[in-house]
């Protein structure tokens, strides 16, 4: 089964094709990624159906690994492997890259450095298909910093304007952040089990609870700087400033979902350490909060999906918080397909009206139908509304909080799934209800349509997996308790309800509300002074830090070894002073290097430290002489 | 075989003849001269690559009488460290040779100094007797302060000066200590570093490891160079010639941490394990300041030159861990820092020989005018930043983990050096942000991309890069035997 190597490399090829190509060539070839991404769609297809025949569970049922290095005499593995949980990321990757790729083909035909975007598209495919199959920490770490990069490459993709630049830099300085901690996991697990292969570190040594602590608190820490976790959210709201279906694949979809994937993954450590669980509970529930909160005040239509997003994968690491890793894969699945549903829809919005801005859209139902159904399927399915993937997999996440005792986080969540579907209405009825401000928009092109007709269907149906997708990773399935079932869905309705009433109904004066409560809007519209804060502790004082340091090397250190030249040679004497031609020279050398030619100077200098070194030996001679009595 | 490392060592020496006895007009030759026998001179340790036997110890041992009278001896051989450096040292020194094409101020005594530079930097690597090596340590410097004094910048003159005196004062202390040695390695006094590491592990040097490890460390401390000895380094590279600085950054800073894997951790381990934490708190120490003093500065060149100070600390980091991660950590940091800082130096120069300023507030948006030029040194920013698949990761990453096992080193500073490369992106990216992305500023807006010369000469680092990157074997399974030996004789003294 060594061709599984081919569903990362192929997208890899591609990259390793196009990158190096001049502008015009790389933009004529731009479907060579979609091909390769079709191969890779192949291959998954093919590796789901061999784990689907073997009847899945928690065993990989291949797996292959070869000496990346050798220290110390000892080999240091990197492979792949392939079980139940690798099948079903690897198809749901390659179904959303697949979809995201033929619609690039048509929302960004016109861009002058398409081929670039697609080539970076392509990288970043295959880091994310390297990842799942990933047999260790360390192949799954390195796959993980190159998703980082290609997010960086396609955040700043228009670099010429100020915004995408400063949220590229953001985002992956962000990300690293979280990434020391898991440098420094990797560190531990190397330095107590010799080894980063899954089976080695999560069953093959006995930790002590506190090591598995530090090691799942540490790689924790990582999975929040990728999966945005408050506190390391603030950089997925501006990430939106990258292409929109970029947006739909890295940063809803995929790369921001690896963080649930890699505390999911390493689940045995975690349940080792009661701790880590909690942690991962509280900073869950705190991100869907936020993240649903905020969602509800932004105005533009990607920061409501970036917010929604944040606050579902809060959602994903309640679920991890739980114990409950199928849970949290599950949600991560049905949210791959209904969130870059959503951004797909989101894209063909923008490119209709040229704004992101909410408050100039409306009237888009007649003008959009395709779109405007593929995108209520999606809102329905983010909303929790049966029989929408969301629906199926919310409930999960519910279940398993109430089955753990985990009440006031139940109640928690609910809020959040009823400001979810609170914040979908608004969005609902502010882009497709009322009248058409625009009306001269048109429909997209037919390769932007059946991709979300696709991932539609697919959020439709794929929540009916439910009992199977637990059965099939090794866990016990069954069909929703019927109580939490409905008292989910009067969540959701309620909150659809409440949606209509304030956005559609327009019964409640929102701008009343927001200048009855000022202080309580200026938080909210701050952000919750997240990004103020790092800007004024970490940014100002790094920069001041930088600067002090750089005055310090400068002045004092610099200053030291300029003023030791001028005492040794007013110690040392002889028929030149340091300080005349080095350091005086040097200055008056500012305005006399035009008149120095290269052979004064070297008849000059050379004399000079000619001298100095006859010095400087008399000066060793002392000193050998010195340390030869001190041993006699 | 046993000319083959005295050929590739002295080689360049011939070079230097030839283009010094060029006549005027023909000055014009010596870059041909110079590439010529730069590219046999690869093609030779490329040979020796190719037949080198990487669980044969010592290899291509050239050992004979030089002064027998106090038993100094012409004893050349290379192990996989010795190698690794070798090969890094020509392939930069014929890069070097073909990015100074265009040198038209006095050509002939440029690669004179190019040529003689280029047996220094070889010498070093391979040299087994301690005066031997000192003798290639010191002619390194000469060339290279002529290099600067002559062809470099507007401060060059305080600049090779600095760089002249400061070395010189540490290779001094390193004198007193070959001498020392000499004098306390028994009966049979000795220069050959491996008879003083059979000396050393009888007990000769027991007491007076401690001072002797202070000799060496000065000596090479400055060459890294550790904080706080390092501010000779800024000065140097702003004002030396692309070639020179990429040398200087490339091959130069290692001879320092060569220095250390070579002569002071074997023959000194007693010392060097002592040492060992405050070794690794400079390291800790140089890679932070190095990184964040980098964020402040405004000339590429001076980021550049401050990042090394920071690398260089991950060197000195896995070298002060005295485990196989981190010696094998420490060497592939030598090689990729040599590779990225070399190639980040000759896509600067470029830029600067087309929009004669290094300022970063006068560049910006070089990808929208040059794309080319533009990708590659992002490329080697990334590489530099320590990119996962990009050689820069795998030496900071081994160091880090062979830090951490350790027990000499205390884990907070393993944590602290993990906080260095999250800065490493920060300066870097910075960088990137304001001088590879944006619309061309006006420096920038006229300038043409690369040649196929110029491609010719990055995309040799470029490849090695990316392999070492991906295989870190490419690299290790040369460096790691060697390594072995290493890390048994620390582990031998308590």
């Amino acid at each position: 089964m060594t061709w599984l190597l081919a569903i990362p490399l192929l997208p890899a090829l591609a990259f390793a094709l196009l990158a190096p190509l001049p502008r015009v060539t790389r933009n004529a070839l731009r479907w060579v990624p979609a091909v390769a991404m079709a191969g890779s769609l192949a291959g998954a297809l093919a590796a789901f159906a061999m784990v689907l025949r073997s009847g899945g569970g928690d065993q990989p049922i291949y797996h292959t690994s070869f000496a990346i290095a050798t220290i110390g005499g000892k080999a240091l593995d990197v492979g792949i492997q392939l079980d139940a949980v690798a099948a079903i990321m690897l198809l749901v990757v390659t179904i959303v890259g697949m979809c995201v790729q033929v619609y690039s083909l048509g929302y960004m035909h016109r861009d002058g450095r398409v081929g670039w975007y697609f080539a970076v598209l392509s990288l970043f495919s295959a880091a994310m298909l390297g990842l799942v199959l990933a047999s260790d920490f360390l192949l799954l770490y390195m796959c993980w910093e190159v998703m980082g990069l290609c997010s960086y490459l396609l955040i700043g993709f228009w670099h010429t304007q100020e915004a995408p630049r400063m949220a590229s830099i953001k985002a992956f300085l962000t990300t690293r952040v979280g990434d020391v901690g898991f440098a420094i996991a990797l560190a531990i697990m190397y330095a107590s089990v010799g080894s980063f292969g899954f089976a080695a570190v999560l069953h093959g040594y006995s930790w002590t609870p506190a090591l598995a602590t530090a090691v799942s608190l540490l790689l924790l820490f990582g999975a929040m700087g990728k999966s945005a976790q408050v506190p390391l959210h603030v950089w997925l709201p501006d990430a939106m400033a990258g292409p929109t279906p970029a947006s739909a694949l890295i940063h809803a979809a995929t790369m921001v979902a690896a963080g649930v994937y890699l505390v999911a993954r390493a689940m045995p450590l975690f349940e080792i350490s009661q701790v880590a669980l909690t942690v991962t509970l509280v900073v869950g529930t705190g991100t869907a909060l936020l993240g649903a909160l905020l969602a509800t005040v932004q105005h533009d239509i990607k920061k409501v999906l970036a917010y929604s997003t944040i606050s579902q994968l809060g959602y994903m690491f309640i679920a991890l918080g739980t114990g409950s890793a199928v849970a949290g894969l599950f949600h991560l699945m049905t949210h791959a397909f209904f969130k870059s549903l959503l951004f797909l829809g989101a894209g063909v919005i923008i490119h209709a009206v040229h704004t992101q801005d909410m408050r100039e859209m409306g009237g888009l139902r007649k003008l959009l139908p395709w779109t405007t159904a593929a995108f209520t399927a999606g809102a329905l399915a983010l909303a929790g509304v049966f029989p929408f993937s969301g629906f199926w997999s919310k409930d999960e996440i519910l279940v398993s909080l109430w089955s753990g005792g985990h009440y006031v986080v139940f109640a928690l969540a609910l809020f959040a799934a009823f400001l979810t579907a609170f914040y979908m209405t608004r969005l609902w009825f502010r882009v497709f209800a009322g009248p058409a401000q625009k009306p001269e928009v048109r429909e997209a092109h037919v390769e932007m349509i059946v991709p979300m007709v696709l991932l539609a269907g697919i959020s439709l149906v794929v929540g009916f997996a439910s009992p199977f997708f637990a059965t099939f990773l090794g866990e016990h399935g069954g069909w929703p308790d019927i109580m939490m079932a409905v008292g989910s869905s009067a969540v959701a309705t309620s909150g659809i309800v409440a949606g209509w009433w304030v956005f559609g109904k327009k019964a409640v004066d929102t701008e009343a509300l927001k200048a009855r409560f000022p202080h309580l809007y200026g938080i909210f519209d701050n952000k919750f002074y997240f990004d103020r804060t790092y800007e004024f502790v970490f940014v100002n004082a790094y920069n001041r830090l930088s600067d002090a340091l750089w005055t310090f090397d400068t002045k004092v250190i610099d200053g030291a070894v300029d003023g030791f030249g001028h005492a040794w040679s007013a110690v040392a004497g002889g028929s030149w002073t340091f300080d005349a031609k080095v350091i005086d020279g040097a200055v008056m050398g500012l305005a006399s290097t035009v008149t120095w030619i290269g052979a004064r100077v070297r008849r000059l200098q050379a004399g000079r430290v000619q001298t100095y070194q006859r010095l400087v030996m008399a000066a060793v001679i002392l000193l050998v002489l010195w340390i030869a009595l001190k041993g006699a | 075989m046993s000319y083959l490392l005295t050929t590739i060592v002295f080689l360049p020496l011939a070079a230097a003849v030839i283009c010094a006895m060029l006549p005027k007009d023909l000055a014009g030759a010596a870059k041909w001269v110079a590439a010529t026998v730069m590219a046999f001179d690869v093609t030779l340790v490329g040979w020796l690559l190719a037949t080198f036997d990487v669980r044969g110890g010592v290899q291509a041992v050239v050992d004979i009488p030089w002064v027998p009278q106090i038993a100094i001896r012409y004893h050349l051989g290379a192990d996989g460290i010795s190698l690794a450096m070798l090969a890094l040292s020509a392939l930069l020194g014929l890069i070097a040779v073909v990015a100074s094409w265009k040198m038209d101020k006095s050509p002939g005594t440029y690669f004179v100094m190019l040529m003689l530079l280029q047996v220094g930097m070889n010498g070093v690597f391979v040299a087994l007797d301690l005066v031997l090596f000192y003798v290639f340590w010191e002619l390194v410097l000469v060339p290279m302060y002529f290099l600067i004094a002559m062809w470099g910048g507007e401060r060059r003159s305080y600049a090779s000066l600095k760089f002249f005196l400061y070395t010189l004062a540490g290779s001094v202390f390193m004198l007193v200590g070959i001498i020392a040695l000499y004098l306390y390695s028994g009966p049979n006094n000795t220069f050959d570093i491996a008879e003083l590491v059979r000396a050393s592990a009888g007990g000769a040097f027991n007491g007076i490891q401690g001072w002797l490890f202070l000799a060496f460390f000065l000596g090479f401390a400055v060459k890294v160079p550790i904080w706080p000895l390092h501010t000779w380094l800024p000065d140097a590279h702003v004002e030396a010639p692309t070639a020179a600085s990429v040398l200087l950054a490339g091959v130069l800073l290692k001879m320092g941490t060569y220095g250390f894997i070579r002569i002071a951790l074997p023959i000194l381990p007693v010392a060097a394990k002592a040492w060992a934490p405050w070794i690794a708190a400079l390291a800790v120490i140089s890679i932070v300041y190095g990184a964040s003093v980098a964020f402040a500065q405004t000339d590429v060149k001076k980021l550049i030159a401050y990042s090394s100070v920071s690398h260089m600390g991950f060197v000195m980091l896995g070298i002060a861990s005295g485990t196989a991660a981190g010696l094998d950590g420490a060497v592939a940091v030598m090689v990729s820092h040599g590779l990225v800082t070399g190639l980040l130096f000759l896509m600067v120069g470029m830029v600067y020989e087309r929009t004669h300023t290094r300022q970063i507030a006068e560049l910006s948006g070089l990808s929208s005018q040059v794309p080319a030029i533009g990708g590659i040194l992002a490329f080697a920013s990334f590489a530099s930043l320590g990119l996962p698949g990009l050689s820069g990761f795998v030496g900071e990453f081994l160091s880090l983990l062979g830090s951490w096992q350790s027990t000499l080193v205390p884990h907070w500073m393993t944590v602290v050096a993990a906080v260095g490369v999250m800065l490493a992106a920060a300066y870097m990216l910075w960088m990137v942000q304001r001088v590879v992305l944006g619309e061309a500023s006006e420096a920038v807006s006229r300038i043409s991309d690369i040649t196929a010369r110029e491609v010719a000469y990055v995309l040799p680092l470029i490849g090695l890069t990316v392999l070492v990157g991906v295989y870190w074997n490419s690299l290790l399974r040369f460096v790691d035997p060697a390594v072995q030996g290493i890390v048994t004789i620390l582990a031998r003294v308590v």
